[in-house]
């Protein structure tokens, strides 16, 4: 067994914050929409820390942005091998068919991380996505919709604040049901706990399972 | 002894006789009466100070024709020994009245009624028999009839308190007052000289519908000797004379000379007409009083100006005959008059929603006349609250909402700076609503609103004004300072211009009259705009220009806008607007030109569509507009979530004895 630096340790403190974020907004969000049926919070609480939270993922965001863009490790780990699009569709099918299939026979897993190349084909495109295009989104629409007044030239950019807010409540629905698919598949470590513990500690463990 | 005996006979003669009633003795009758009556001092003094004289001249008596008649036939209840002690009379007219069925009882009524006219006085009862006839002394009214001249003949009846009603119910004297023709320019003339159609045979009975047609036909009689001929000779009279009855300025009866003194002051040159109670008439029938109160001008705002200041078209040498279809017509011109000194005013109130009202035939609309007044301009009042019950007197709700709001109280506390109608709505220029920016009024006063506002409504962590601006973008002062049921109001706006769209540009638009535009957004009729129509609308208007449905929160019912309450009771609960329970009406509204708005009730739910994002794309209330699919979507994503690791897992635990025997094979 040996122990790969996979986790740096800003990125650690990064997503754990994203983490904690994501859940405070997720629920603060159903609260603020649900203001009707759920009690967690009053209205106003709701908007209070729904508010903060956004503020405080926005520059999580960008200390995350810069450490990848200083390090210049961005390119390496989320962008897809573009100029070998037929290894890196072979490559993302063998990962697909790994969850799908090889994990119930006892395949190994297909991807090796390295410090480099930490993330799969499958989590490659999908992180990209996320980090790329999902949360700019998801922030540039969250901040149309904490002051419109104020960012009333970026409702323009959408066609309007209606549309705004259709994207930040779609993307809210995204990334709630997002974030129960990536807690599970942080469980598909050699132990259930293994990926888990790497986002605390930095190493991720390589086993022969994988 | 004899001659006592002789002598006792004789009274007791006399006496006897004094006890025998004498029976078919006339002349007997009335000299008893006369030996009384015949003093020529005898009278009765009444309590009214009136005096009725009980003298009776026997040999004039004689002569009428009741002379052969005993006193007893009019007078059954009196003879010499049973004369009634003095009687309490409250006036003649009362004594007239008791004696007068006397008469009834040898000239039945049924006589009496024949000759029409005669037949009116006698059963309206105003003017008793001997009124007219007189008492003792009647003569032969063929007799009178011929030696009467006409004066003499008309004023014996119409020298009493006379009246007529007409149909309108209306009230006009008959009493001529005789001194008062001889005094007039008419003062010669006999009564036929006007009143051709009568004579001392000839009484027509006229039915006149009311006063108005009453003076119109009296004109009549004074054209027949004043032609139109004769009064051109002096312009401006014949101008009157169309304009006004000769009744109005010259009277009935006492007609005096009207000749206007030139050399008067120009107010008093006019104001010698014009102080009469004099009338204008229009096309349609409607009339307008043109008499002009001197004290009223006196007292106005305009006392030092001259009647031709302002009716420039008038000269002492001036009067031009002028022609109106209705009172509105003269109205709308009246307003030329203001507008040669009081142009900046006029112009502001030629935008007001009162000018396009009125242009639009709402007669209780206001222009300068209707809240300045004609000649009685008053001047501009300090008193607040004096001013805006002009407004009031239309405006009732919202007056009565205004004396419930906190603004009122400062009202009546004096306070300087407090408000009253036109601090928000301006003196003339007042605009619709949904298009006058009222709460640019609020702020004009209440100039730190925004920091105020800004110290409790901001989105952490920064404190930006522009959060305020948000709000008060999309909601106006008064949906969150009344405690008044709200409602979304929708506009079509033009995105090219971003200016809400009008009536007639969105029928032209859609190639419909302006009319036909109801029907156009309430395809079935039933007042309220379903989802499906509101959408359908957009869609067809949506081909042909590029449109938007603006949205404003506002008070539902602009009334209540004016129950502004105090700063401690306004609403600062987030959640009675941003909730998908907020009790808010919606209404769809179509701007028109100048004027309210095409109003209909919307279903709230269309806030809540997915077609709401293009076609209400700027308005959005968190939480109370918010799509319901997406809620929908939400919980079926956490399902499917949820779902993906449980499949998973399930898989992983249904196939682990496949791992187990492939670790085993190893």
């Amino acid at each position: 067994m040996k122990r790969v630096y996979l986790h740096p340790l800003p990125v650690r403190i990064w997503h754990w914050i994203n983490a904690i974020g994501f859940i405070v907004l997720i629920i603060t969000g159903a609260q603020i929409r649900f203001v009707d049926s759920m009690g967690l919070m009053s209205f106003e609480t709701a908007v209070d820390i729904h508010s903060w939270f956004g503020f405080i993922l926005i520059a999580n965001y960008f200390i995350w942005l810069l450490y990848y863009l200083l390090t210049g490790k961005l390119f390496k780990i989320y962008i897809p091998p573009f100029w070998r699009p037929v290894e890196f569709i072979k490559n993302s099918i063998r990962q697909a068919r790994y969850y799908g299939y090889g994990i119930m026979v006892g395949d190994k897993n297909p991807h090796h991380p390295t410090p480099d190349n930490k993330f799969n084909p499958l989590q490659q495109v999908s992180y990209l996505m996320i980090m790329g295009l999902l949360i700019p989104l998801q922030i540039i629409t969250g901040l149309i919709l904490w002051d419109p007044q104020f960012f009333s030239g970026l409702a323009d950019i959408f066609g309007g604040i209606q549309i705004a807010s259709l994207i930040h409540t779609a993307l809210w629905i995204f990334f709630s049901a997002f974030i129960i698919v990536h807690f599970y598949l942080a469980t598909l470590g050699h132990t259930p706990m293994a990926h888990i513990k790497a986002m605390f500690t930095g190493y991720e463990e390589e086993h022969e399972d994988h | 002894m004899r001659g006592i005996f002789i002598g006792g006979i004789v009274i007791l003669c006399f006496l006897i006789s004094y006890m025998i009633p004498l029976k078919d003795a006339t002349s007997e009758d009335i000299k008893a009466c006369l030996k009384c009556h015949e003093i020529k001092t005898l009278q009765k003094r009444l309590d009214t100070g009136e005096s009725i004289s009980l003298y009776i001249d026997g040999k004039r008596f004689e002569k009428s024709v009741h002379g052969a008649m005993g006193c007893s036939s009019c007078h059954p209840n009196i003879n010499v020994r049973n004369h009634p002690k003095p009687r309490k009379i409250t006036n003649k007219k009362e004594y007239i009245k008791e004696f007068s069925p006397n008469c009834i009882n040898c000239h039945p009524k049924d006589v009496l009624m024949k000759p029409e006219v005669h037949g009116i006085v006698v059963k309206k009862g105003e003017i008793y028999c001997s009124e007219c006839h007189g008492s003792h002394y009647i003569g032969s009214i063929k007799e009178w009839k011929n030696k009467a001249t006409f004066n003499e003949y008309c004023m014996a009846c119409h020298k009493f308190d006379m009246t007529k009603t007409l149909l309108s119910k209306e009230k006009i004297s008959l009493k001529v007052n005789e001194q008062e023709i001889k005094k007039s320019v008419h003062g010669k003339f006999q009564c036929i000289v006007c009143h051709s159609d009568f004579s001392k045979v000839k009484h027509p009975i006229y039915n006149f519908k009311d006063k108005k047609q009453y003076r119109t036909e009296m004109t009549k009689i004074c054209t027949k000797c004043h032609t139109d001929e004769k009064l051109k000779k002096n312009p401006t009279h014949y101008a009157l004379t169309k304009t006004a009855s000769c009744i109005e300025c010259h009277g009935y009866h006492g007609v005096k000379p009207a000749k206007v003194v030139r050399a008067l002051p120009e107010n008093q040159y006019c104001l010698s007409c014009h102080s009469r109670a004099i009338s204008m008439k229009f096309k349609n029938g409607e009339t307008l009083s043109v008499q002009v109160k001197e004290s009223e001008i006196l007292n106005s705002a305009h006392k030092k100006l001259k009647c031709t200041e302002c009716h420039r078209d008038f000269s002492t040498t001036k009067h031009p005959i002028r022609s109106f279809d209705s009172l509105n017509e003269y109205r709308a011109k009246a307003k030329d008059i203001c507008n040669n000194c009081h142009q900046n005013a006029v112009n502001k109130y030629d935008i007001s929603i009162h000018a396009a009202s009125l242009k639009r035939g709402n007669k209780e609309s206001p222009d300068c006349l209707k809240c300045h007044g004609y000649h009685n301009v008053s001047f501009i009042t300090k008193d607040k609250m004096a001013s805006s019950e002009l407004c009031i007197r239309c405006h009732k709700e919202s007056g009565k909402a205004f004396k419930e709001s906190v603004h009122y109280e400062a009202v009546k506390q004096g306070k300087q700076n407090a408000p009253n109608c036109s601090s928000c709505h301006n003196f003339h220029d007042v605009l619709p609503v949904n298009v006058a920016k009222l709460d640019n009024s609020c702020i004009k006063c209440h100039k730190d609103v925004k920091t105020t506002h800004n110290k409790w409504l901001w989105n952490p962590p920064l404190r930006l004004t522009t959060f305020v601006d948000t709000h008060f973008n999309s909601t106006t002062c008064a949906s969150c300072h009344t405690k008044a049921q709200k409602a979304i109001f929708l506009t079509l706006v033009d995105e090219a211009k971003n200016k809400p769209l009008q009536e007639d540009e969105i029928a032209k638009a859609l190639n419909i009259d302006t009319k036909a535009l109801k029907t156009k957004v309430d395809a079935n009729a039933d007042g309220k705009i379903e989802e499906k129509e509101l959408w359908q609308f957009m869609s067809s208007i949506k081909e042909k220009t590029k449109v938007n449905l603006s949205g404003k929160i506002n008070v539902l019912n602009s009334s209540d806008a004016h129950k502004i309450e105090s700063k401690e009771k306004s609403i600062k609960d987030c959640a009675s607007c941003h909730s998908p329970n907020a009790p808010m009406k919606s209404k769809f509204e179509i701007n028109r030109e100048g004027t309210k708005p095409l109003r209909f009730e919307v279903e709230t739910k269309v806030l809540n569509s997915l077609y709401a994002i293009p076609n209400i794309k700027d308005f959005y209330v968190l939480g109370f507009t918010k799509i319901q699919i997406l809620d929908v979507l939400f919980f079926l994503a956490l399902i499917g979530g949820i779902a993906v690791p449980i499949g998973h897992i399930t898989l992983r635990v249904l196939t682990a004895p496949i791992r187990r025997k492939r670790r085993e094979g190893k």
